[in-house]
């Protein structure tokens, strides 16, 4: 009896949102729990051994940031993934503006293409590139056979090769994103800009760019992001002069048995990841985007 | 003789197999107002297309002084637009959006601020320079679209139903406001709109647009009075369509029967004896009597009367059963009760018999 009056006594309305509150985060236990004990364990344990393994202390990132080597590993896997986001974005803009534009039959054949490609085994579709792409491969008989070249040009196991081969497999993370945020451009919008006197040029500059930049800049940190820690192209289109983190890591791992390295470098990498992802959401996440009103 | 402002002569545009417009053809003066009047699909906005150059016609030409657009890009074309949907640029501001016109023809840093100063006076929104145009009502945003058409002062504005997406009493007040723009900057403007209201309150002239053809031009005084056709009269303002037969045509008149056998007249273009056609009149052109006092009169039953203030409204059954709208002074509609029989007269001038 005394129970009943005392819960008549507090305001309906506060009692079901704070049950609300309660049962939601009942709800999100079990995801909550899958990404401790999948995500975050793994991670503080790779943490742990970086600074306990061989001995307790930070020798492992003085070693890292130290040695020749290592820190050329780290401007290599830097450059390349900064080259393939470029030429990236370069072939990627135009494929989303194209999908956007494309009368709806095409532009869905156009998607089955990127998507069927995207499907396909990445081991596959690398070993794919390497036959396309080495001294009698097709590209180079093609390039030969009109004339273009004398002699044929080294495309894998460089720079070159890599470039291609991450390139090709990136792609469709830059568009897919950057293909939504160009659709819902309006496109009188242009039309305003051509009637205003913008030449082309001037209205992809003027317009179309600034309102594409935020699926251009969450696009292109995808792709750099996946780059930087991308193992199975660079080491196979990649020579050996040009060794990225992810392979370093692999050997550190695989042949020398140094966890402790490994665990260091990794962690490097996964800092400087999260401090673009923070660089993103300062400058595109509550800036000027002007997209509010729609 | 001097050569028109812009010429439309002889536009056609086919998609496939379908006619969009066909034999569309107008002259249209220096400073004036002229509005493309027209259900959808009637081929309005397909003509503005054609002069603002996002389309290319199947035929035809359009001349601006004389000289042909068609081969002109459309952002050198020099002509200003305000489209149905708002399309200021979504990340600049109000100031910026009136200054891009002038940006991109590189106008002097000094003169591009003073013209935006003056084209945001125009349209009243000089405190709203800094806003995005997200953070303005419809009815503001389509004024800054007017600012922007107009800050590199072109000859001709093209304006495509661009009050269709606001509410009525915004719409109203965009009307007037686009009036006294029109009368200050001398510019000459095509509109399109399918609101006949709005067309009659804004134009010099209006160009009613039926099935891709220019069905009449004239003044909206002119369209009211003297249709040229049944669709004419049946898009603008009120009218009661009666069947009848033509007997006998004579110089520009046609006498007809009525379903009735009763004879009646009225003003008629080139006619076939002995075809069937329909003679309009305008509800407030009619009047109801007790009884005749002409011998044009439809004996008629008053079947509706709705008192409406400055007027009244009546429905009244012809003998073959067909109801008619009439609106009548309230002093003229007095002594007359639901149920009663009554005599329908009009002049004959007001009777228009058309196929």
């Amino acid at each position: 009896m005394p129970t009943a009056l005392s819960s008549v006594a507090v305001p309906a309305r506060r009692r079901f949102r704070l049950s609300a509150q309660t049962r939601g985060i009942k709800l999100m236990l079990p995801v909550l729990l899958l990404l401790l004990v999948f995500f975050l364990v793994p991670v503080l344990t790779l943490l742990l051994r970086s600074i306990m393994e061989p001995t307790p202390g930070l020798q492992n990132y003085a070693e890292l940031l130290g040695s020749q080597t290592y820190v050329r590993v780290f401007f290599n896997t830097f450059m390349v993934a900064g080259v393939v986001t470029l030429i990236t974005l370069l072939v990627g803009f135009p494929t989303a503006w194209l999908l956007a534009i494309l009368p709806p039959r095409w532009s869905r054949l156009l998607f089955a293409v990127l998507l069927l490609s995207m499907w396909t085994n990445l081991l596959a579709r690398t070993y794919a590139w390497m036959v396309l792409l080495q001294q009698t491969g097709l590209v180079n008989r093609v390039l030969l056979g009109l004339g273009v070249i004398d002699q044929p040009l080294t495309l894998v196991n460089n720079l070159i090769g890599v470039t291609i081969g991450m390139t090709y497999i990136m792609l469709p993370f830059l568009v897919l994103p950057l293909h939504a945020t160009l659709r819902a451009i309006d496109p009188s919008t242009l039309r305003a800009a051509a009637v205003c006197g913008a030449s082309r040029w001037q209205s992809l500059r003027l317009v179309l760019l600034p309102l594409a930049l935020p699926g251009i800049a969450s696009g292109a940190l995808m792709v750099f992001v996946m780059s930087l820690g991308y193992y199975v192209t660079p080491a196979l289109l990649g020579g050996t002069s040009y060794m990225m983190l992810a392979e370093l890591i692999a050997q550190l791992v695989q042949s020398l048995l140094n966890w402790g390295l490994a665990g260091a470098a990794a962690f490097v990498l996964l800092v400087v990841t999260l401090g673009l992802y923070a660089v993103q959401l300062r400058y595109l996440g509550a800036g000027r985007s002007g997209m509010g009103g729609r | 003789m001097t050569t028109p402002f812009l010429q439309i002569r002889g536009l056609r545009k086919t998609y496939d197999q379908v006619v969009a417009i066909d034999h569309v053809a107008l002259d249209i003066k220096q400073g004036e107002f002229m509005t493309f009047l027209g259900p959808s699909g009637s081929g309005k906005s397909t003509t503005l297309y054609i002069v603002a150059g996002f389309q290319e016609p199947t035929e035809g030409q359009v001349l601006l002084n004389g000289k042909s657009l068609l081969d002109v890009a459309p952002n050198k074309r020099n002509i200003g637009m305000v489209f149905q949907r708002y399309t200021l640029f979504p990340h600049l501001t109000v100031g910026e959006n009136v200054a891009f016109p002038l940006r991109v023809r590189r106008r002097p840093e000094s003169e591009i601020k003073a013209k935006v100063e003056k084209m945001l006076e125009l349209v009243h929104l000089a405190d709203y320079r800094d806003r995005l145009p997200g953070q303005m009502s419809g009815g503001q945003q389509q004024r800054v679209a007017i600012a922007r058409a107009l800050a590199y002062d072109p000859p001709l504005l093209l304006m495509d139903e661009p009050l269709a997406a606001l509410d009525k009493k915004l719409r109203e007040e965009i009307q007037f406001e686009l009036r006294r723009i029109h009368q200050e900057t001398g510019v000459t403007i095509l509109y399109v709109t399918h609101d006949q209201e709005e067309a009659l309150r804004l134009s010099d002239r209006i160009a009613v647009f039926s099935q891709g053809r220019i069905e009449q031009v004239g003044t909206g005084e002119e369209l009211y009075e003297h249709p040229s056709s049944r669709f004419v009269a049946g898009f603008i303002g009120n009218s009661n369509f009666l069947p009848v037969k033509v007997e006998q045509m004579g110089a520009g008149r046609a006498r007809a029967i009525f379903p009735n056998g009763q004879a009646v007249e009225g003003d008629a273009r080139a006619f076939a004896a002995g075809s069937e056609g329909t003679l309009m009149v305008r509800p407030e052109q009619m009047r109801i009597r007790p009884h005749a006092t002409s011998a044009q009169g439809l004996a008629v039953t008053v079947r509706d009367m709705t008192y409406l203030g400055d007027s009244m409204h009546f429905a009244v059954q012809t003998p073959w059963e067909q109801e008619l709208a009439v609106r009548m002074a309230v002093r003229d509609g007095q002594g007359l009760c639901i149920g009663s029989s009554a005599v329908l007269e009009w002049d004959s001038q007001h009777g228009h018999v058309f196929a």
